[in-house]
């Protein structure tokens, strides 16, 4: 087998392989040109790799001064990292970091071999740093913002802010320069009756003017969440007038499931929306923001979905970029978490300050109540003492009177009658005062509805009335009329009239109780149809002991006058055209009432 | 001379306004409790009654209807220590209501003023 046949086989396999390369490869020989070029080179200069072959190192790289220092030979003796810019065919000029690793290398024939096995030859590794930085930008963007939520979470979490504080932080980090860079953003959340989406609060400027200033402003402040928290309350409180303009008309139903942003809530993930589409509620977004690109992103928690935040650059215009999306997306979970926990908080805190509240009632209540049962019984004591006392007080001071009348005024024993006479009489006086003082104020009288109550004192008799034949017949019609009455001093004079007219009919017959509204007050009758009374004793019949019956005492009719004189009313009594007797009273309307 | 009937459970005070009334020229007669009371009342007929209400037994309230029904034209005068039985109309049947005291003044003029307006009905 021809060994350097295989050779050259093998070489050519090792060049090809090089070529197809996609990482950017040179190998530069001792001339200092392009021997071999990968396909990567190619690309990162703008030519074919094979039509890189034989190019000048100086032709490549700018200034070409920066690489003469690789000597005649076309190395650098080193494998030292350089960073060196390369001109592309295009013009650019693209900053690269270019290894080089120096090896021997001869062609067959060669006749300058050296006997040293000094480099000659060149590995040159190139690596374009734009693509490098730009990933290092987006490392460090994203350790920012990570350290941000970072920040939000503890601020969110640890201080016991409120809910509207909650929002309010959460929309300055969705905007400020050390936060998520929106320069608008909207907060929506589901309303307490679970029917929309409502707007809550929005934070952003109005317009360019105002939205460098205010990022001015925010620039010149430290980067600290609190402080970020705190000169907002300065700057931009003032300014966010027309986004809250805006944030207030977002109100939409739940039910329109098909709209995007009920539909976020339901998928529960970030969407961003640009150009032409057709998903449902973009067009009345686009108008209220007046810009067409925006980013939705779910306020979501365990037990669902609480919110949407939006999100725009409508002021600079600058694009909505995955990596917004991305952090929008954790930022917005973040804050859901928040503002679950506030309102839960809030619930909770209520709840604890209900029972608190109800606890302390409870215990003023069982004090009140104790302190009234000590008064009670106290009261109760003093006036079964007071009580007791005042028999043997009678007693003592009615003979020390008598005493006193018996003896001679020149008796020295009359003036010691007198003083015990005194004494008592003092003593009376104090066990009055006690009396009156502790006898509760019992407030007999109320307002009650007139027919109900004689309605039910005619009800008592309905079974006594039936036993003796008597059908008792109720027409009340004062309307729901109330009076302020003792109802049992009332229900007695109906009953009163009652057990009369049923006496006045032994043989049974009917009873009529009747009650209307007359001028001044209401009237109330009880007919019966017996055989009504003689004319000459209408008068007499409420005054005391009168009594046409052969027994009773007659002061049934007295105590009803005496009753219904008490409530400022009259009695009356007289016979019915129509036979019977029909007896009455009127109980009068307040003074200052109007005639029904 | 006109009869009082005294109706009274503490006999310190029967015998205080027997004393009294005899002084003011009254002829008297005690009962120590409602039921005696309202035999007295049918069988002596008295011309007037004091009636204490709280008595062990019957009370004077009770005593009071009972003693009308048998006869509604002898007056009745409550005399007791509790002023708040005024307010109950079951007593406003009777006469008058004087509230007991050592200074007797006010129950013997009740009973004269009483006394003197049956006599004057009666002629």
């Amino acid at each position: 087998m021809d060994h350097r046949g295989f050779l050259r086989r093998r070489a050519d396999l090792a060049t090809a392989g090089f070529e197809a390369a996609e990482s950017p490869m040179l190998v530069i020989n001792p001339a200092g040109e392009i021997a071999v070029a990968s396909k990567g080179a190619g690309i990162m200069l703008g030519l074919e790799n094979r039509d890189l072959v034989g190019v000048a190192l100086e032709n490549l790289f700018i200034p070409p001064s920066s690489v003469t220092h690789c000597g005649a030979d076309g190395h650098c003796n080193t494998s030292m990292l350089r960073q060196l810019q390369v001109r592309h065919t295009g013009g650019d000029v693209i900053p690269v970091e270019v290894q080089c690793s120096p090896f021997t290398a001869y062609y067959e024939g060669d006749g300058a071999r050296e006997e040293s096995d000094r480099p000659n030859h060149c590995l040159m590794l190139l690596a374009d740093i734009r693509k490098r930085d730009q990933e290092d930008q987006i490392r460090a963007a994203r350790l920012a913002k990570l350290s941000l939520l970072n920040q939000v979470s503890e601020a969110l979490y640890g201080a016991n802010l409120t809910l509207d504080q909650i929002l309010e932080a959460v929309l300055i980090c969705m905007t400020a320069g050390q936060g998520l860079r929106f320069n608008r953003a909207f907060l929506l959340l589901v309303n307490e009756a679970d029917d929309e989406l409502k707007g809550e609060i929005a934070i952003g400027p109005s317009n360019a003017d105002e939205a460098s200033r205010i990022w001015q402003d925010l620039a010149d402040q430290p980067g600290d969440l609190f402080e970020m928290m705190t000169s907002y309350d300065q700057s931009i409180k003032q300014t966010d007038v027309a986004v809250n303009e805006i944030v207030r008309n977002m109100i939409l139903p739940l039910d329109d499931v098909e709209n995007i942003l009920i539909r976020v809530m339901a998928d529960r993930h970030v969407l961003r929306v640009r150009g032409d589409t057709t998903m449902s509620g973009v067009d009345t977004i686009r108008r209220w923001l007046g810009c067409s690109e925006f980013a939705v992103a779910p306020l979501t928690t365990r037990a669902g979905s609480i919110g949407v935040i939006v999100a725009d650059n409508a002021i600079s215009g600058a694009e909505i970029s995955d990596l917004d999306l991305e952090f929008l997306q954790m930022f917005a979970n973040q804050s859901a978490g928040a503002i679950e926990n506030s309102r839960l908080y809030r619930e909770l805190e209520q709840r604890l300050l209900d029972l608190r509240r109800a606890h302390q009632k409870q215990k003023d209540d069982q004090e009140t109540l104790m302190r009234m049962e000590r008064l009670s019984v106290m009261g109760e004591t003093s006036a079964i003492v007071a009580h007791e006392l005042r028999n043997p007080l009678v007693a003592i001071g009615g003979f020390a009177r008598t005493l006193m009348r018996n003896l001679d005024e020149s008796d020295s024993n009359r003036q010691f009658a007198d003083i015990i006479s005194s004494e008592v009489a003092r003593m009376e006086t104090i066990i009055h005062d006690l009396l009156d003082f502790i006898r509760p104020k019992k407030r007999l009288r109320k307002e009650v509805v007139v027919d109900q109550i004689v309605g039910e004192a005619a009800d008592r008799f309905q079974a006594e009335l039936e036993g003796k034949g008597v059908r008792l017949e109720m027409d009340l019609k004062t309307d729901g009329l109330t009076l302020d009455l003792h109802p049992g001093e009332i229900q007695q004079v109906v009953q009163n009239y009652i057990v009369n007219a049923m006496q006045a009919q032994p043989d049974g017959g009917r009873i009529e109780v009747r009650s209307r509204l007359v001028e001044g007050g209401a009237r109330i009758e009880v007919r019966d149809g017996g055989p009504g009374f003689a004319d000459d004793v209408g008068e007499k019949l409420f005054s005391p002991f009168f009594s046409t019956k052969t027994t009773g005492s007659g002061l049934g009719l007295t105590i009803c006058a005496q009753i219904i004189k008490s409530h400022g009313g009259i009695t009356g009594a007289m016979n019915n055209p129509e036979g019977g007797a029909v007896f009455s009273f009127i109980l009068p309307l307040p003074r200052n009432a109007p005639n029904p | 001379m006109s009869k009082v009937l005294i109706v009274d459970d503490e006999p310190h005070l029967r015998l205080l306004y027997e004393t009294e009334l005899r002084r003011a020229g009254f002829e008297t007669m005690t009962a120590c409790n409602a039921a005696q009371g309202l035999e007295f009342v049918e069988t002596m007929k008295p011309d007037l009654v004091i009636l204490d209400i709280r008595m062990a037994g019957m009370d004077g309230i009770e005593a009071l209807q009972r003693i009308l029904e048998r006869d509604n034209t002898v007056p009745v005068v409550l005399n007791t220590a509790y002023s708040s039985y005024k307010d109950n109309y079951l007593t406003w049947a009777a006469d008058a209501y004087v509230t007991k005291s050592s200074d007797v003044t006010e129950l013997l003029d009740t009973v004269k003023d009483l006394v003197d307006a049956r006599a004057a009905a009666r002629n």
